[in-house]
């Protein structure tokens, strides 16, 4: 009986061998299984969605690159071309003229060309946008909400914890497949709809 | 000192470091930080309570989950159009009967007759106030949207969004002509319509008034499509209009003064005939910020109706004696 007992016994050597066999199974099926998600399933990213954003200027201040990865980008699409444009003007502008006093971006990141009367195009200087919103908050709320901020995922790092989704008071941003990475606000056409 | 003793240091020490890190973990920068790119109205919000002319004496709220138009007849009978149901009430505000509508009626207004000529989304419907169909006009086109019907004792004018004209039909339906058609070689602009806000009124002279928002104007029409007149007001004060698509709705009273109202700053004001602003009716901060589509309608004691879909509610201004 004791002999039995003995003989069940696994020696040091024979543990090692084990404990290193089956480390190797578990590395190798791991890393197999990892390899598989990447190939075949779908990297995610963060977004943040435009219907939800309250403009309250965190896109701006907590990203952790400087200048933030969340950028203005312009639906030409919904955008009314208009000449007092609310997402250009300061709301106490004295005129409509491309003064700095008047332009409601701290960066001047928006450019105003003349297209025909009585239509002006607004164009996006990405390098300058700081992602502060101030301009789709006067677009919305006199115009048609054409201009709309989004992470740029050619400037995003992806963090596992995105550290404006962390503060963010509107729960606005989330992980959206990679080869699907915006969450625009209307679609073409959609100004018009009723 | 005693080992016993550091030990007790180093987790005091321990625990404040992790209280400092939970504290800037959890507690700063929080969600209620103040903006430092804060869009700011205020300033443009704020009314001297001098320039008020109008008080609200009452209201109405209809049993609907939203206001689309609202209109007032020569009995000062109030019809609202809610979701896929009309309103009637009487001039005291009794509702005298809801008509069931197959789809939402967007735009409304009643006809010399007490016909009820409803916009739908690319149709005209005929109504009575009995909640009878009288007739039921064929769509104009798939681009069309209807923001605005005005009627007179021989036309019916279809304000449509979608095309960027406005429609002449006569009363069975038959469409006469177009006005306010863009004509470039002629330097006309036409309608600038970046959203489907797009109003119609009838003036004290049966003349067409039309909004040309994207331009912050109103401009009056023949019946032939002749332009008349026209007032431009545009500015970021009280006194025109700004963005892409104000005023927004318009009515107008008996001396031919202009009731407007706005998306963007919510507010219900009055112009003269001129265009010049007089007073204002309802200020911004009677409305939920965001409000829109706040219709409005005037009946013969000039007292203003505004449709306020947020609250749900169609109120009821009046004159202030001063």
């Amino acid at each position: 009986m004791t002999k039995e007992k003995s003989n069940k016994k696994i020696d040091r050597r024979e543990f090692l061998n084990n404990t290193f066999r089956f480390s190797l199974v578990v590395g190798i099926g791991g890393l197999g299984a990892v390899l598989a998600k990447n190939t075949l399933g779908t990297e995610m990213v963060w977004q943040l969605d435009a219907a939800k954003c309250v403009q309250c200027g965190r896109c701006a201040t907590d990203c952790v690159l400087t200048p933030s990865a969340v950028k203005l980008i312009h639906v030409y699409d919904m955008c009314g071309y208009c000449d007092l444009c609310g997402g250009y003007f300061r709301p106490e502008a004295k005129d409509r003229s491309t003064a700095a006093e008047n332009q409601l971006c701290p960066t001047s990141a928006i450019e105003r060309k003349f297209i025909e009367e009585p239509f002006f195009e607004y164009h996006i200087n990405a390098d300058l946008c700081i992602g502060c919103a101030k301009c789709m908050k006067g677009c919305g709320s006199f115009g048609n909400g054409s201009m709309q901020i989004q992470v740029n995922h050619d400037l995003c790092v992806n963090c596992n914890e995105c550290s404006i989704a962390r503060v963010c008071p509107s729960d606005a941003y989330t992980r959206v497949p990679a080869n699907d990475p915006y969450l625009f606000k209307g679609t073409s056409g959609q100004s018009m709809k009723i | 000192m005693k080992p016993k003793n550091i030990l007790i240091l180093s987790v005091i020490l321990l625990l404040i470091v992790v209280g400092f890190m939970a504290g800037d973990f959890f507690f700063s920068k929080g969600p209620n930080q103040e903006n430092p790119y804060e869009y700011d109205l205020t300033k443009q919000k704020e009314i001297d309570s001098s320039l008020i002319c109008y008080q609200e004496i009452s209201s109405i709220k209809p049993e609907t989950d939203y206001l689309y138009g609202i209109a007032t007849d020569e009995n000062d009978n109030l019809y609202v159009a809610a979701i896929e149901k009309l309103f009637i009430y009487n001039s005291t505000g009794h509702l005298i009967n809801t008509i069931q509508l197959k789809d939402n009626a967007y735009c409304l207004t009643v006809a010399p007759s007490g016909n009820i000529y409803l916009g739908m989304a690319d149709h005209v419907e005929v109504w009575n106030k009995e909640g009878n169909q009288l007739q039921s006009w064929p769509g104009i086109s798939d681009s069309s949207i209807i923001t605005s019907i005005a009627v007179n004792e021989t036309s019916v004018f279809v304000a449509d969004a979608g095309n960027k004209v406005v429609f002449h039909f006569n009363l069975n339906g038959e469409l006469q002509n177009k006005i306010g058609e863009k004509d470039t070689e002629n330097g006309k602009l036409g309608f600038i319509l970046p959203s489907a806000y797009f109003d119609l009124l009838i003036g004290r002279d049966n003349e067409l008034w039309a909004v040309n928002p994207g331009i912050h104007q109103l401009e009056s029409y023949r019946s032939n499509g002749e332009m008349i007149t026209s007032w431009q007001r545009t500015s970021m004060q009280l006194d025109g209009f700004s963005g892409c698509c104000n005023p927004s709705h318009i009515a107008m009273l008996s001396d031919g003064s202009f009731v407007t109202s706005e998306k963007g700053i919510e507010r219900v004001k009055i112009h003269l005939p001129t265009g010049d602003f007089k007073c204002v009716v309802a200020s911004p901060d009677q409305f939920i910020a965001g409000t829109t589509d706040l219709d409005l309608a005037v009946d013969t004691k000039d007292r203003i109706y505004v449709s306020d879909p947020k609250k749900g509610l169609v109120r009821i201004f009046e004159k202030m004696n001063k």
